[in-house]
């Protein structure tokens, strides 16, 4: 009655051997299925993370990169443990005061998940351009946006912390998550459990990045003598960026604007001075600064690998700083009191160009702290050499660290062109007439419709670039396609351009991984696999019952039952 | 979690053939060599039925159904009771009765078409994040198959290894064997010609072979009265 699995193999070893090289087949099977990698996600999504960075040490920023953690809303019900849940947040819905208070007390969580509107998406800006929000929702949405900022880039946060786009995809997402949130029960196959899964190395950090300072000169008309004895006007801007998520970093306005602004001087100045009549007898130096975000720690270099007598003879600086977004009133920050002649020069030749443009141009006088090595300006690096320097900007006081840098509401929606192009006239009339000494006297230089007219397609073509280019310096490699435009731009209107590599030190250390892929997953609970599990288990004992008593009867199954264990020994 | 749910389908799928086999009176009549032996023969006949798949049909780019294709397959398809009758008949069988070859036979096939065609899925979907029902309709549609491969075989068994049958019954018995041999085309057809969705199609399979199981079953017991 026993089958006698010894006496069968002890019969046919062939057939056992045969079986062996079948369970070894299988099992080389399996081991190739495995190494198949699974990605067979309900939504992948590409999600960028909040920025992690060190000041001195100090860990600031989201210290986490991977996350795998349940999704849910800002429904969620109260006293509800969040410690193992990546809360989904749209930027739209976002209850400031609610993030402020987890993030202050430090509250766990699994992470966060904000979600940005379209507009904000600079890669596809056919959708955003053609969106339908009202200005004031715009403006709403800016300041929301500017004071999360504010509030991420400033807090050490122990989860991990992405932005995304919202998409059709994650709007079902988000609606699912929140339909089961509401009604309280645990997510489930059908009533839509989802699980986010970022897969992404432990953030490392970046050793010795490099900053590049790029400068171009418009040499003057040598006059009998040394052309060094020339005295130079610089114009400065820096074009990195930094931002709560450095991917997503274009800084449209901050400091966009400026670099635009100075490529269009760099190609006014250059059409002067190629003719030698016109040849003013300056030196223009140009100059394009990186690592601005920290202290000015590229302009501070640049300026270092300057001799004596080029840093002598730089009559003044103008630095170009956030310039697009502006109405009817500009600032011009000095370090110097305004009493200083060379101060009082300068600032009366912009605002007599202004009043003739319309508009007006204050001045704002801070002094430096020297033993402070913290600079809130970008002039304030000249000052403390001895050069006078003054920016231009649209901010009327100086922003704090990390502030105002071109992160994430720095879109190219705020950005207003006839700003900038009125900005860039101020610069250009107010150094021309410098130049070629014409103060006080009402004439126009780079009048529209002349061949010295602004060019506003460049500067959009431009305005367009920069606000699709993330320029976070550590992220920008030494030869980026986009560092490299900027050299070839200032090429083609410059001489002697120079691009100066070097290693951004001080007290910031960046980590990466900045970008990711989110995959969303819908899963079943564990309930369910339990309740699954016992239906099938229930239903494997019904078929057997039912199978015994229709093939041997009923009595069989009770004595498969009734059989005492010591018989059962015995047999064995 | 993901690995729990990857074991309820397995348990799904391959469950009913372990509770078959050791349900009835095939563990008490060492028949696993039987169903052995059966399994290997549906390994040889799926390689030729690969190789005239690969040979006669041509790739259809869209998923639609063309009917000369799909008679083809069917006709391809008719290689399985091929295969069924070498194991039925030509396997030399030790001292065991007609009553169980047919049932070792039936469940050694439906044991290696479960393996040889949702093991591989399952060990790579199930165990995945994505929660689908997929998995468990396949375990069913593999429920379906098992009554369908016993219902076939015991048919098989009724054609080819019993003599004195009835003459009224040999027609039905023919017509079902028809019917139970063409079912992957039925139902391939339904999927694809209907439109029909996986869990309609699982459920007409399940209801079909449990209506063919009866059926097999009383023509089963209908020739076997004049003999006992």
């Amino acid at each position: 009655m026993q089958s006698n699995p010894t006496t069968m193999s002890s019969k046919n070893p062939r057939e056992r051997q045969m079986l062996e090289s079948i369970y070894s087949m299988i099992a080389l099977v399996f081991i190739l299925v495995t190494c198949v990698e699974l990605c067979d996600a309900a939504t992948v999504v590409d999600v960028y993370r909040l920025i992690q960075y060190d000041i001195s040490g100090v860990p600031f920023g989201s210290r986490f990169a991977t996350l795998n953690h349940h999704a849910g809303s800002l429904h969620f019900a109260p006293g509800v443990d969040l410690s193992r849940t990546v809360l989904i947040i749209p930027v739209r819905e976002l209850n400031i005061t609610f993030v402020k208070e987890y993030i202050s007390q430090r509250k766990p969580l699994g992470g966060l998940l904000f979600l940005l509107p379209q507009m904000f998406n600079f890669e596809n800006r056919e959708a955003a351009t053609e969106s339908k929000y009202q200005i004031r929702e715009k403006e709403l949405m800016k300041t929301v946006l500017v004071e999360l900022e504010r509030l991420l880039i400033h807090a050490n946060i122990p989860y991990p912390v992405y932005f995304a786009f919202e998409d059709d995809d994650i709007d079902a997402v988000l609606a699912d998550v929140k339909r089961s949130d509401v009604s309280g029960q645990p997510a489930t196959a059908t009533t839509g459990g989802y699980k986010l899964v970022v897969s992404a190395p432990e953030p490392k950090r970046i050793a010795s990045p490099s900053i590049t300072n790029i400068q171009g000169w418009l040499p003057g008309l040598k006059a009998d003598g040394d052309p060094n004895q020339l005295p130079t006007i610089a114009i400065v801007a820096s074009y990195d960026t930094f931002g709560t998520a450095p991917a997503l970093s274009v800084g449209s306005d901050s400091n966009g604007s400026g670099v635009v602004a100075l490529l269009e001087l760099a190609r006014l100045f250059s059409l002067l001075y190629s003719n030698p009549k016109t040849r003013g007898r300056y030196n223009l130096l140009f100059g394009l600064t990186s690592g601005g975000p920290y202290n000015y720690n590229g302009t501070h270099k640049w300026l270092r690998s300057f001799d004596q007598r080029l840093r002598e003879s730089i009559d003044y600086a103008i630095c170009l700083n956030s310039i697009g977004s502006w109405d009817n009133e500009l600032w011009i920050h000095v370090s110097k009191p305004p009493e200083n002649a060379f101060i009082k020069q300068i600032f009366e030749g912009f605002s007599t160009v202004a009043e003739e443009l319309g508009f007006e141009v204050g001045l704002k006088h801070k002094k430096i702290n020297i033993s402070n090595p913290r600079v809130a300006w970008e002039h304030e690096k000249f000052s403390k050499l001895r050069v006078t320097a003054a920016t231009l900007s649209e901010l009327s006081t100086a922003p704090e660290l990390l502030e105002s840098t071109g992160g994430l509401s720095d879109s190219r929606h705020f950005i207003n062109e006839t700003a900038i192009v009125r900005s860039i006239k101020l610069v250009a009339e107010s150094i021309a007439r410098h130049i070629y000494g014409c103060q006080g006297k009402n004439i126009q230089i780079f009048a529209d419709n002349t061949s010295l007219a602004v060019n506003a397609p460049y500067i959009r073509s431009w305005l367009d670039l920069l606000s699709k280019t993330p320029r976070v310096v550590p992220f920008l490699t030494k030869n980026d396609p986009f560092v490299m435009a900027l050299k070839k731009e200032l090429e083609d209107h410059t001489h002697e351009v120079n691009v100066h590599h070097e290693v951004l030190d001080g007290m910031f250390t960046l980590y990466d991984s900045t970008k990711a892929k989110l995959n969303i997953y819908q899963v079943a609970s564990v309930t369910f696999d339990l309740l699954l599990l016992l239906v099938l288990g229930s239903y494997l004992i019904i078929l057997f019952t039912f199978l015994v008593i229709t093939t041997r009867g009923l009595d069989d199954l009770i004595s498969l039952f009734r059989r005492p264990p010591s018989r059962k020994v015995k047999t064995a | 979690m993901t690995l729990f749910h990857f074991f309820n389908c397995a348990i799904l799928t391959f469950g009913p053939h372990a509770v078959y086999y050791s349900a009835t009176p095939l563990s008490e009549y060492d028949t696993l060599g039987t169903s052995i032996k059966a399994a290997l023969v549906y390994l040889g006949t799926a390689l030729v039925k690969l190789v005239c798949l690969a040979t006669f049909l041509k790739v259809s780019e869209n998923d639609s159904f063309d009917p000369y294709q799909e008679l083809l397959k069917a006709l391809i398809g008719f290689i399985d009771v091929a295969g069924l009758y070498f194991a039925l008949t030509q396997l030399t069988h030790r001292n065991i009765s007609q009553n169980h070859k047919f049932q070792a036979v039936g469940l050694g096939w439906a044991f290696a078409d479960s393996v040889l065609h949702r093991l591989a899925p399952l060990w790579v979907g199930a165990r995945g994040l994505e929660f689908t029902w997929d998995f468990i309709l396949q375990g069913l549609e593999a429920n379906a198959n098992l009554v369908l491969s016993i219902s076939l075989a015991a048919l098989g068994s009724l054609m080819w290894l019993r003599k004195n049958k009835p003459k009224t019954l040999i027609p039905i018995i023919y017509a079902c064997a028809g019917i139970v041999a063409t079912m992957p085309s039925i139902t391939s057809y339904l999927r694809r010609g209907l439109g029909w969705h996986f869990p309609k199609v699982v459920g007409f399979e399940l209801f079909t072979s449990l209506v063919m199981a009866f059926i097999s079953w009383q023509l089963f017991s209908a020739c076997q009265r004049p003999s006992s």
